[in-house]
C-alpha cells in the first residue's frame, strides 16, 4: 500500500536521505535524478528574475540533500506552471510537478508559513472545500486576513474602489456565498480523501 | 558459413562517403571487384563539405584526393553516381541487387570546361552549400568533384534553355533525352555506408532557426568558411554581409535531448572548437562564446579543445541556451541561464551558430534490405553476419572521419570473409 512518510528531518544541513526521499515521494520525483544541470528550465522560466533559485539549482540542492533550504525555497512558490520549462527539458522531467509537490510537503511539514502563495493557496482551498467553487470576497477576505487583523484591513481598504467597481460592473455580488450543485457530495468526498491521506501518513511515520 | 554456396564474390558499398570510398578501395586492394553506388552526382559525402578537419586543421580535400587517386587507378571499382539501391534479394553470396540510377544528362564525353554553364541562365539552390546560394542549372557540383563532371538541374529538362545549353556543349556530352534507369546486380554481400544528414534546426522551436536572421547551424558555417563557399570563405552574416565577430556557438542544439535526437554526435564540440580557431584565424578581435552542458572532446582530441581553451578571446560558458530571439541591427539574442553563476542572460551577437547533431540519413529510407537497428536508427554493424550484410561509417553510429575510416575497414574485412569462398567455414569455427 502506498504510503506518505514524512520527509526525513532537516537536522543536518546535508542530508543525502532527503534527495532519495524526494525521488520517491514526491510526483514526477522519479525523473529527478535525469537532471543534468543543463539550465534550460531556469533560462526557460518567464519569471525566473522571481525566483530565488530557480529549478535548476534548486534540483542540484535537492541532491545535495539541503532540505531546509529547499522547502523555504520562494522557488516553488512563485512557478505560474506556464510548462514552459516541461516542454524544452531534454530529460523529460516534469518540474512544474517536481515544484508543486515540494510545495504541499512544505505546507504539511510547516515550512511555508510565511508564504503569500501558500496563504492563498489555503484561502482558495477553504472557498472551494465549503461552497465547491470561489466566491472572490471569501477567497480575499481570507487571504488579506492571514497577514493579522491590521494588514488584512489595511489591504481590505487599498482594494475597496476596485471591489466597488467591480460590483457595479455586475463582476461582483452581494449576500451570501454561491454554492456549487453538489457541493455537500463534494465536501463527502473531500473528507474521505483526507481521511486516507491521514491514514497513509499515520503508516508512514510508523515506518 | 557451410551450406550457403557463394555465386558472386563482388561486394557492394552503397554510399559514397569518406566511409563507402575506404570500403571499396580497401576491397579491391585486396583483391575483390567492387560496385559503389552513390545517391548525389559526386563522391565525398559531407566530408567534401567540410572546411577543415579537426584536430590539425588540415583540408578535407586532401584526404579525399589520395582516395580519389586510389579509386581511379582500380580497375576492380565499379562507381555509379546518382546512384541507390532500390532493392535486395536473395542471401549472402548470391544476392540480386537492384540498381535505381536518376538522369544527369551529361555523359563521359564531359571534360567540365562549363561552357554549358555559360549557356545557362536559370539559377538553382546549391545543394553543396546547403542553398546558400545558387549555381546554374548547368553545374559542376564542386570543384574537387569525383567524378569531374556537370550535371543538368531536371528543372531546365524540356525548356528552351535544355536545348541551348546542348548546343553549348562542343562534345556531345549533353544527353538531353537520358531516362531513369534501373538495373540488376549479382552480388555476394553488402556494405552499407549511406552516412548521416543534419538535424532538422527548425524543429527547435525556440532557437528560431528560419526565423530570426543570423541564426546558422554547424553544417553552414562549415560551407561559410570555407573558400568554395557562398562568401568565398569570409564569415559574415547573409542578412547584411557584415562581418561576424561576436559570435555564439550553441552545443548539443537538438542533441542529448528526448524530444529531438536523445544521444550525443560526438564531434559537435570539436566541431565548434574548430569554428572558433576559423573565427580566430579570420578576426584578430573575435570574441567567441561557446555555449555548452559539457565539452566532450574524446580521445585524444582533448589537446586541441585545451589550445582553444587557453586563448582569452574563447569564453566557455556552461549553459544550454532557451532561446534565441530577434533584437536590433537583426543581431539575434540568446536568452538563458548561465548555470556556474546562476545570471539569467539575455545577449545580443552578430551570429549564433547552432551545433546539431547527426541524425542517420539510413532513417526511414532503408530499402528492401531489412537492417538492424539501434533505438537512434544507427545500424548495428554486426547483427547482420550471417546475411553478409554490413554497416560502415555513420550509418553505423555517430563517428568522425577518423573512426568512421577505422570502422569501414572493419566492415570490408567482415564483408570479404563473407563472401569467401575456400575459407568461409574458417570464418565462425575457428575465428
Ligand atoms: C559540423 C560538422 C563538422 C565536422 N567536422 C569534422 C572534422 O573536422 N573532422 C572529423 O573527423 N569529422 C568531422 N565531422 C564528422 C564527419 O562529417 C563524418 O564523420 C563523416 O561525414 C562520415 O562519413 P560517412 O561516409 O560515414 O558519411 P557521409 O559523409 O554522410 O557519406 C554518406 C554518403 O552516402 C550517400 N548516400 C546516402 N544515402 C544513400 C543511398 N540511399 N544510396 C546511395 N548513396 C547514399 C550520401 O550522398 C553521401 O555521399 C563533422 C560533422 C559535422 C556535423
Amino acid at each position: 500500500m502506498r504510503t506518505i512518510a514524512a520527509a526525513p528531518a532537516g537536522s543536518r544541513t546535508y542530508d543525502l536521505n532527503f534527495a532519495r526521499w524526494v525521488y520517491q515521494n514526491v510526483d514526477g520525483g522519479d525523473r529527478l535524478s535525469l537532471c543534468m544541470q543543463c539550465g534550460m528550465c531556469s533560462g526557460s522560466c518567464p519569471i525566473g528574475t522571481a525566483m530565488d533559485h530557480g529549478p535548476r539549482k534548486l534540483f542540484m540542492m535537492i541532491r545535495a540533500g539541503m532540505k531546509e533550504a529547499v522547502l523555504t525555497s520562494d522557488t516553488i512558490w512563485n512557478c505560474t506552471q506556464c510548462y514552459n520549462c516541461v516542454v524544452r527539458c531534454p530529460r523529460q522531467i516534469p518540474v512544474t510537478n517536481i515544484l508543486q509537490g515540494l510545495a504541499t510537503v512544505a505546507v504539511r511539514e510547516g515550512y511555508a508559513p510565511e508564504q503569500p502563495t501558500a496563504k492563498f493557496a489555503k484561502a482558495f482551498w477553504f472557498s472551494v472545500k465549503h461552497f465547491g467553487r470561489t466566491d472572490e470576497r471569501l477567497v480575499t477576505a481570507f487571504f488579506y486576513f492571514s497577514f493579522g487583523l491590521v494588514e488584512g484591513i489595511k489591504r481590505g481598504l487599498a482594494n475597496l474602489p476596485i471591489a466597488l467597481r467591480m460590483i457595479k460592473a455586475g463582476r461582483m455580488h452581494l449576500g451570501a456565498p454561491h454554492r456549487a450543485k453538489g457541493a455537500a457530495d463534494l465536501r463527502a468526498i473531500i473528507a474521505k480523501a483526507e481521511e486516507i491521506e491521514k491514514r497513509e501518513r499515520a503508516q508512514g511515520a510508523q515506518q | 558459413m557451410p551450406g550457403q554456396a557463394v555465386e558472386s564474390q563482388v561486394i557492394l558499398v552503397v554510399g559514397g562517403g569518406i566511409a563507402g570510398i575506404t570500403a571499396a578501395v580497401e576491397a579491391a586492394e585486396t583483391g575483390y571487384d567492387v560496385v559503389l553506388l552513390e545517391k548525389t552526382a559526386s563522391l565525398g559525402g559531407r566530408v567534401a563539405q567540410l572546411n577543415r578537419y579537426f584536430p590539425k586543421l588540415c583540408h578535407p580535400t586532401c584526404g579525399l584526393e589520395i582516395n580519389f587517386q586510389r579509386l581511379r587507378g582500380n580497375a576492380r571499382i565499379k562507381v555509379f553516381t546518382m546512384a541507390t539501391l532500390a532493392g535486395l534479394s536473395g542471401a549472402r553470396g548470391r544476392y540480386k541487387a537492384s540498381v535505381a540510377v536518376s538522369p544527369r544528362h551529361v555523359n563521359a564525353n564531359c571534360t567540365a570546361c562549363g561552357d554549358c554553364a555559360k549557356a545557362s541562365q536559370t539559377q538553382v539552390p546549391n545543394p553543396f552549400n546547403y542553398g546558400m546560394d545558387k549555381v546554374s542549372a548547368a553545374y559542376l557540383p564542386h570543384p574537387m568533384a569525383y567524378p569531374m563532371r556537370y550535371v543538368v538541374a531536371p528543372q531546365v529538362i524540356g525548356t528552351p534553355e535544355a536545348d541551348a545549353i546542348r548546343a553549348a556543349c562542343k562534345y556531345g556530352a549533353i544527353d538531353l533525352d537520358e531516362q531513369p534507369k534501373t538495373f540488376e546486380l549479382a552480388v555476394g554481400a553488402v556494405i552499407w555506408a549511406v552516412g548521416w544528414q543534419p538535424y532538422d534546426a527548425g524543429k527547435i522551436q525556440s532557437y528560431g532557426y528560419g526565423r530570426v536572421a543570423n541564426v546558422i547551424t554547424n553544417v553552414e558555417m562549415e560551407r561559410l568558411a570555407s573558400p568554395g563557399g557562398p562568401t568565398q570563405g569570409r564569415i559574415v552574416r547573409l542578412s547584411d554581409g557584415r562581418e561576424a565577430k561576436r559570435v555564439a556557438l550553441i552545443q548539443c542544439a537538438g542533441s542529448r535531448d528526448y524530444n529531438h535526437l536523445a544521444y550525443c554526435s560526438r564531434i559537435c564540440c570539436l566541431g565548434s572548437l574548430k569554428h572558433a580557431a576559423y573565427l580566430r584565424e579570420q578576426y584578430a578581435d573575435a570574441q567567441v562564446d561557446i555555449y555548452y552542458i559539457d565539452i566532450r572532446a574524446h580521445d585524444k582530441l582533448e589537446s586541441f579543445y585545451r589550445k582553444i581553451k587557453a586563448d582569452p578571446q574563447v569564453r566557455f560558458i556552461k549553459s544550454k541556451p532557451a532561446s534565441i530571439s530577434a533584437g536590433e541591427n537583426s543581431d539575434p539574442i540568446l536568452h538563458g541561464e548561465d548555470t556556474l553563476t546562476r545570471e539569467l542572460y539575455d545577449r545580443p551577437y552578430d551570429l549564433i551558430v547552432l551545433a546539431t547533431g547527426m541524425e542517420p540519413s539510413a532513417h526511414g529510407v532503408t530499402p528492401a534490405l531489412k537492417l538492424s537497428t539501434d533505438d537512434y536508427g544507427f545500424v548495428v554493424p554486426e547483427i547482420d553476419e550471417e546475411a553478409g550484410i554490413f554497416a560502415a561509417g555513420v550509418a553505423a553510429g555517430p563517428l568522425d572521419v577518423s573512426m568512421s575510416v577505422q570502422s569501414a575497414t572493419a566492415a570490408t574485412l567482415r564483408a570479404i570473409r563473407a563472401v569467401r569462398t575456400n575459407g568461409a567455414a574458417a570464418h565462425k569455427g575457428q575465428a
